[in-house]
């Protein structure tokens, strides 16, 4: 059911590979131009700037003709207000197959129009159960509709979507069930999300058509994300308090409470240690998140050390960890290395860093006695000049 | 996904779109099988110094009075000399061009040593006031250093700090979470709008020097970025002002953007590009706004809210031909 030439989508497949090709130095300039010219490909755009100021353009279209819809029809039947979203999700279909058909993929434009559908259907669902207690109805609808966006137009973002829906069906049917529902919550969500990580990880590996990676590769990573997050100790703790009302007194601490902390802890270990054995470079970005909320976790109940002393040691420590992996890591020639991937090497995180340092250290006029720390309103610029005026 | 990379050059081959010299070569290059850490490690190395110059900073504010100023300053300064011992061992020395180093350390010191000289200077003048009340002057010194060690080290992330330094100096926050946050309310400040378009302009005549004597020229993308950035936004806010000046202003965005078109071409700078569209239609849409602001709206609100749709759909095929216009010039 796949709107999009399939020619197309392999020929994306093969420029793409062109791409990475030239970058790592093996095809020359001339070849990858030859290959994008005798290739015919989709409307797409690959700078993430662009796609998103598309993506903003075709937002403004996708509202300014549902409110030119909602003019006309205002005046005409007063139970416009019930079928309303009905028909903005039926201009968001007929946006997203004129654009398909036209070619766009990835375009920005859309990725409008198709998350306009989903927006919608899940507010007409609202608006038509009036069910404001659960939201279930809602989530399993978007469910459905983003996995049906996601098979027919191939959209990562529907694939997220679906994810996110799919867990708020798990969560909201809990929720229904009671107490018992809630108590057994993190447990449910650990094993569906397990099962559901070794389901798509089979489907990858028995894949044969190759646009279906990347949504089942994201519907892989979500899996694990959800598989750390639904025994995460703080998460537990504070949903326990959030949904039954355990109010944990000093000295006292949830049920199953080292059930939790170990995994905790063990899960982030486990998912890098996996990572780099495999090679799984989307695991080992989850691992490095994993591992710094499993920081924040132990800081949110414990303050083990005062912040600056914790900020300078773990900076010590994480130089110190860094030098010696790449002492030990660079004049290795094969598998786990130092030196750049000649093929996949990503130079956009590196670029971003100026950006970082430029937020994080960027000197600010109004604090005369020049402090050029400032931690994002942290507080401690501010103070600076109160004394000396 | 290693199962689809083979395939992925197998199909390029058969087509015969590579040779079989450079299939062969790719497998060979495939077969090593190589897993880069340079990415994660650059960024863990990066992360490390913010954090530790952010402890750094936050340990020698919170214990201003009670432990010995002197044996601070004396701490931080033997950790600078040593930073700054090791940038100067093992850089190449002042170079014209862009430089590279045999040390994957050198970037990082460099950034630590020059952020522990600004922590060194702030706390100087807040503890000794050694600069009185030459506030500026504890602005731009810190600044200074930091021009120093970017250009000297070849550094973009301390070129960054010392601009931000430099708009500081002139009255502006120009970190890119507050750019548009009230520290530079240009609404109600103007002579702050017209000190950020002489600091624009100037960072502009300054990477046309660049150009002319050939001084790292791969430096002129921070300061345009920084230029564009500045210069619109300081003309965007005044051109929502009741004032006449608002046309003035108007016509500054219209050169600046005219300026910046050309130079994303020469650079083949996309985001320079794109940012400078987004200004400017920005700017376009203000513009139609304030010479339809005596209309009444009353009457015409149907037919304005009739043609909204015909005027995106204008715009996106404007957007289409501009984009792809760039694409193809920068390929060339």
């Amino acid at each position: 059911m796949i709107v999009h030439d399939k020619n197309l989508l392999n020929n994306l497949f093969l420029t793409q590979e062109a791409d990475s090709l030239e970058s790592g130095g093996f095809i020359s300039k001339e070849q990858k131009k030859i290959i994008r010219n005798q290739l015919p490909s989709f409307k797409i755009q690959n700078n993430i700037l662009v796609r998103l100021g598309f993506f903003l353009l075709g937002s403004f279209l996708y509202s300014s003709i549902c409110s030119f819809i909602s003019l006309i029809a205002l005046s005409g039947a007063e139970s416009f207000f019930k079928i309303c979203c009905f028909l903005f999700a039926g201009v968001g279909i007929a946006g997203a197959e004129f654009l398909s058909n036209s070619k766009y993929y990835r375009h920005g434009l859309d990725d409008a129009f198709i998350l306009g559908i989903l927006l919608n259907v899940g507010g007409a669902v609202f608006i038509l159960t009036e069910d404001f207690e659960t939201g279930l109805t809602p989530a399993i609808f978007v469910a459905i509709a983003s996995f049906l966006t996601y098979k027919r137009y191939l959209h990562l973002l529907s694939m997220l979507v679906f994810c996110l829906a799919g867990s708020a069906v798990l969560f909201f049917g809990l929720f229904e069930i009671g107490d018992i529902g809630k108590t057994i919550l993190p447990f449910v969500a650990m094993l569906a999300s397990a099962g559901f990580y070794f389901f798509t990880k089979q489907k990858i590996k028995n894949l044969k058509e190759v646009y279906y990676y990347n949504g089942l590769l994201l519907a892989n990573s979500f899996c694990l994300i959800l598989f750390y997050l639904s025994c995460n100790y703080l998460v537990v703790r504070e949903l326990s308090a959030e949904l039954l009302g355990i109010d944990v007194q000093p000295g006292q601490d949830i049920p199953f409470a080292y059930f939790f902390y170990a995994f905790t802890f063990i899960v982030p270990v486990v998912y890098l240690v996996q990572a780099l054995k495999t090679k799984d470079r989307v695991m080992l970005w989850i691992s490095f998140g994993a591992i710094a909320f499993t920081v924040f976790t132990i800081r949110f109940y414990y303050s083990v050390l005062p912040i600056e002393a914790a900020l300078t040691i773990g900076g010590l420590v994480m130089f110190v960890i860094a030098y010696f992996s790449i002492q030990k890591l660079k004049n290795k020639e094969s598998g786990l290395t130092f030196k750049p991937d000649r093929i996949n090497h990503s130079t956009a995180i590196l670029n971003a860093q100026a950006l970082i340092v430029a937020s994080t250290f960027g000197m600010k006029p109004e604090v005369k006695t020049e402090s050029p720390m400032d931690f994002g309103g942290g507080g401690f610029s501010g103070g600076g000049s109160g004394e000396s005026f | 996904m290693t199962q689809f990379d083979e395939q992925a050059s197998q199909g390029l081959f058969e087509k015969n779109l590579i040779t079989e010299n450079q299939f062969q070569e790719i497998k060979e290059y495939r077969s090593l099988n190589i897993f880069s850490l340079n990415v994660e490690l650059k960024l863990l190395l990066s992360i490390s110094v913010l954090m530790f110059t952010s402890g750094i900073g936050i340990l020698i504010y919170d214990n201003i009075d009670s432990i010995g100023h002197i044996a601070l300053l004396a701490i931080l300064f033997v950790l600078i000399c040593g930073c700054f011992y090791y940038c100067f061992k093992n850089s190449k020395g002042f170079q014209k061009t862009e430089t590279t180093t045999e040390s994957h350390f050198l970037e990082y010191i460099v950034l630590t040593a020059n952020v522990l000289t600004c922590i060194f200077i702030g706390y100087l003048q807040f503890q000794y006031e050694v600069f009185g009340t030459h506030y500026g002057l504890a602005t731009l010194v810190p600044t200074i250093v930091s021009f120093f060690c970017a250009y000297y080290f070849d550094n973009k992330s301390v070129l960054t700090i010392a601009v931000t330094g430099l708009a500081a100096y002139v009255g502006l926050s120009v970190t890119p979470q507050d750019i548009f946050n009230s520290n530079n309310n240009f609404y109600d400040n103007q002579s702050l709008s017209y000190s950020a378009i002489m600091l624009g302009f100037l960072l502009i005549l300054w990477t046309v020097y660049s150009f002319r004597i050939n001084l790292k020229t791969h430096f002129a993308l921070v300061y345009l970025t920084f230029a564009l950035h500045i210069i619109s936004i300081a003309s965007i806010s005044n051109m929502v002002s009741e004032d006449i000046i608002w046309l003035l202003f108007s016509l500054i965005l219209a050169g600046s953007s005219v300026y910046f078109y050309k130079i994303s071409h020469q650079l083949k700078a996309i985001s320079l590009y794109i940012f400078m569209i987004v200004y400017a239609y920005i700017g376009i849409n203000i513009f139609i706004f304030r010479i339809f602001e005596h209309i009444d709206f009353g009457d015409i609100w149907v037919l304005f809210i009739m043609i909204l749709p015909v005027y995106f759909i204008g715009s996106i095929v404007l957007f289409i031909k501009l984009i792809k216009n760039f694409n193809k010039e920068i390929a060339e």
